[in-house]
C-alpha cells in the first residue's frame, strides 16, 4: 500500500488492519494494558507585577486489560475427505483483539447444536487433535505444527489453528461438524500455557495500580452456538464432508477370430488371422457415475496391432462386441464421439478412455490384432 | 515526592516563585464516563474516578485552581499538555473553552491550526492532532477565589 493510500485511509477515519499490513502504525486494540496514563498541568501568572509559575499534582491511572478475540473458520466450503482417510484437516483463525499479549487455550467439541451449520452431522472424526500453525504457511505440516495452544499472541496478532482427525470407513458416513473453542489466557511466559483469564468483579474497590480484566467480547456464533457474550471465549465451526465414494467397477475381456484368410466360416487362429479383443467395463453401483475410466491392454506377443481398429461404444449382442461404436484415433486425439483411444507403439498398449460411466451401465471397447 | 518536586521547580524558577508555596494551587484529576443503569432501566452517564479504564473510554480531565495568597493573581494562563495515549475530544460542558495547539507553541481554534503532512502539504487540524490545551483567564483571580476547568478526551 502506498503512503498516499495509507494517509487517505487514516484521514477517512476507518482503518482496516488487513490492508495496512502491519499492526504498528495504528492499533485497533488500543493502549497496551498496564500503561500508566499521567496528567500534569502548569501555569504562569503575575502577583503584584512579579511573574511566577506553578505546577499541579500528577494524576495517574493504569490502563486495564480489555479482553476480546475473533475466531473464524477460514474455509469457504467443507473439507472434502475420503472414507478411511487419516489426518483430515479443518482450518481456523484466531485474532487477538485484546490490548495486550495473550495465550489462547484451545479445545474442540464434536457435538454441534442443530442449525448452527447446514447439513446433518452423522459421524465423528477419530483421534481428534488441535495444532497451531508454527510456520505461518496456512497449511498443516505434520511434525512441524505441534503446539496445542497459542503462545504469546500480540495485540492484533493472528494465529492459524488446525483440527486434525481420521475419517471412518463406514460407507454411511457423510458429514462431520466440529467446533473450535478459543479461551483468552494470561500471556507473559513464552513456551508456558497461561491460565484462562477471569474478569475482575465490577464491585472491586479502587484498583488504581493493578490491571483489571474486563471481558469485552461479543457472542460471535449467534443464538444456537455455544458462545455467550463477554465470557473471554470465541467459537467457530468447521465441516468435513465425505466426497468420494468407491464404485463397483469391473472389466471383462473376450477374444474372437474375425477372419483367417482361408476359411469362409469358423475362422481359425492361423498366422495372418485377424483377432478381435472386446473389453467390457461395467459400473455396477447404481446412481454413482464413475469418471475418467481408463481401459488399457497390452497386445499379445506374436501379434501386430491393426491400425485404426480401436472402437468404443455400447454393449453389443449376438457375437458383436459393441453397437453404436465410435472409431478412435491411434494418436489419442479426440475423434467423433465422447470417447478417446490411442495405441502406443513402443510399449504395445491400447488405451480407451470413457469420460463418464453412469451407474448401472456398461461400455465396450474393441481393437484388432493380426497373428504374426 | 513533594520535596523532589520542590527542588526541581526551584532549579528553573526564580526565588520569588517557589511554586509549591506560591499563592496558586492547582489540583488535577482524571474522571471516566461510566454508564449507570438506574432501577427503572434507564441509563445515565456518571463521572467516576479513573480506576478501571480500558481503551475507548471517555475521560474528562479536570483542573481546579485557587488563589491561596492575599494578593490578586493576574495574567493567569493554565496549560495542560494532552497525556500520552489520550486524544483530545472537546471542551467540557460548564468549562471555559480552551485554546488548542498542535505543537505546544501556537495556540488557537481547530479551524485556525494547520498540520503539515509528511508529503509537505498542509491540512486543517482535527481534535486528534491537539497536543496542548490552554486557558487564559481574562480577569484576575482575587484572594481566596478559584475555579475549575475541564476538557474531554478519549483513551486510545
Amino acid at each position: 500500500m502506498s503512503a498516499l493510500g495509507a494517509r487517505r485511509l487514516l484521514l477517512t477515519g476507518t482503518v482496516t488492519l488487513a490492508s495496512i499490513g502491519t499492526a504498528q502504525a495504528q492499533s485497533t486494540t488500543g493502549t497496551t494494558a498496564g500503561t500508566t496514563i499521567v496528567n500534569t498541568a502548569n501555569a504562569t501568572y503575575t502577583v503584584n507585577g512579579t511573574a511566577a509559575t506553578a505546577q499541579s499534582n500528577t494524576a495517574s491511572f493504569v490502563v486495564d486489560r480489555k479482553v476480546n478475540l475473533t475466531v473464524i473458520s477460514t474455509q469457504t466450503s467443507p473439507t472434502q475427505v475420503n472414507l478411511g482417510q487419516s489426518g483430515a484437516v479443518t482450518t481456523f483463525q484466531v485474532t487477538n483483539n485484546t490490548n495486550g499479549t495473550q495465550d489462547f487455550l484451545l479445545s474442540a467439541n464434536q457435538l454441534i447444536p442443530n442449525g448452527v451449520l447446514t447439513g446433518t452431522d452423522n459421524f465423528d472424526i477419530a483421534n481428534l487433535k488441535i495444532y497451531v500453525d508454527s510456520n505461518n504457511n496456512g497449511v498443516y505440516d505434520p511434525g512441524v505444527d505441534t503446539a496445542s495452544f497459542i503462545d504469546e499472541l500480540p495485540a492484533d496478532g493472528r494465529a492459524t489453528v488446525f483440527i486434525v482427525g481420521d475419517i471412518p470407513t463406514s460407507p454411511l458416513a457423510s458429514m462431520a461438524q466440529v467446533g473450535l473453542d478459543a479461551t483468552v489466557a494470561a500471556g507473559g511466559a513464552a513456551g508456558t500455557q497461561g491460565a484462562a483469564l477471569i474478569a475482575t468483579p465490577l464491585n472491586t474497590l479502587n484498583q488504581d495500580t493493578e490491571i483489571d480484566v474486563v471481558f469485552a467480547d461479543d457472542d460471535n456464533d449467534g443464538v444456537l452456538g455455544y458462545d455467550t457474550v463477554r465470557n473471554g471465549q470465541g467459537w467457530a465451526y468447521g465441516v468435513y464432508e465425505v466426497g468420494t465414494h468407491s464404485v463397483n467397477l469391473s472389466v471383462t475381456k473376450t477374444a474372437t477370430v474375425i477372419s483367417d484368410g482361408v476359411s469362409t466360416i469358423n475362422p481359425k487362429a492361423l498366422p495372418g488371422a485377424i483377432v478381435q479383443y472386446c473389453l467390457t467395463a461395467t459400473n455396477a453401483t447404481a446412481l454413482t457415475p464413475a469418471s475418467g475410466v481408463n481401459l488399457t491392454d497390452v497386445i499379445p506377443a506374436n501379434t501386430t496391432y491393426v491400425p485404426g481398429s480401436i472402437t468404443v461404444g455400447g454393449i453389443g449382442t449376438g457375437g458383436a462386441c459393441l453397437v453404436n461404436g465410435f472409431a478412435q484415433n491411434d494418436d489419442g486425439s479426440q475423434a467423433l464421439g465422447p470417447y478417446t483411444g490411442s495405441f502406443n507403439g513402443s510399449n504395445k498398449t491400447v488405451t480407451a478412455t470413457i469420460p463418464t460411466l453412469l451407474g448401472g451401465t456398461s461400455v465396450a471397447a474393441s481393437f484388432r490384432v493380426k497373428i504374426n | 515526592m513533594t520535596l523532589r518536586f520542590l527542588a526541581a521547580v526551584a532549579a528553573v524558577a526564580t526565588a520569588a516563585s517557589a511554586a509549591a508555596a506560591g499563592p496558586l494551587t492547582m489540583t488535577t484529576r482524571m474522571m471516566i464516563e461510566k454508564r449507570v443503569t438506574a432501577a427503572d432501566g434507564s441509563t445515565a452517564t456518571q463521572l467516576v474516578p479513573a480506576n478501571k479504564a480500558v481503551p475507548g473510554d471517555r475521560i474528562t480531565v479536570v483542573l481546579a485552581y485557587r488563589n491561596t495568597g492575599t494578593a490578586p493573581i493576574g495574567s493567569l494562563v493554565l496549560a495542560n499538555p494532552v497525556p500520552r495515549n489520550v486524544l483530545y475530544r472537546g471542551s467540557a460542558a460548564g468549562s471555559q473553552t480552551p485554546e488548542l495547539s498542535i505543537d505546544g507553541k501556537t495556540f488557537g481554534t481547530l479551524a485556525e491550526l494547520r498540520v503539515t503532512t509528511p508529503q509537505g502539504a498542509t491540512r486543517a487540524a482535527t481534535a486528534s492532532d491537539v497536543t496542548h490545551v490552554r486557558w487564559r483567564l481574562s480577569s484576575p483571580v482575587a484572594a481566596g477565589q478559584g475555579g475549575e476547568l475541564a476538557f474531554q478526551a478519549v483513551l486510545k
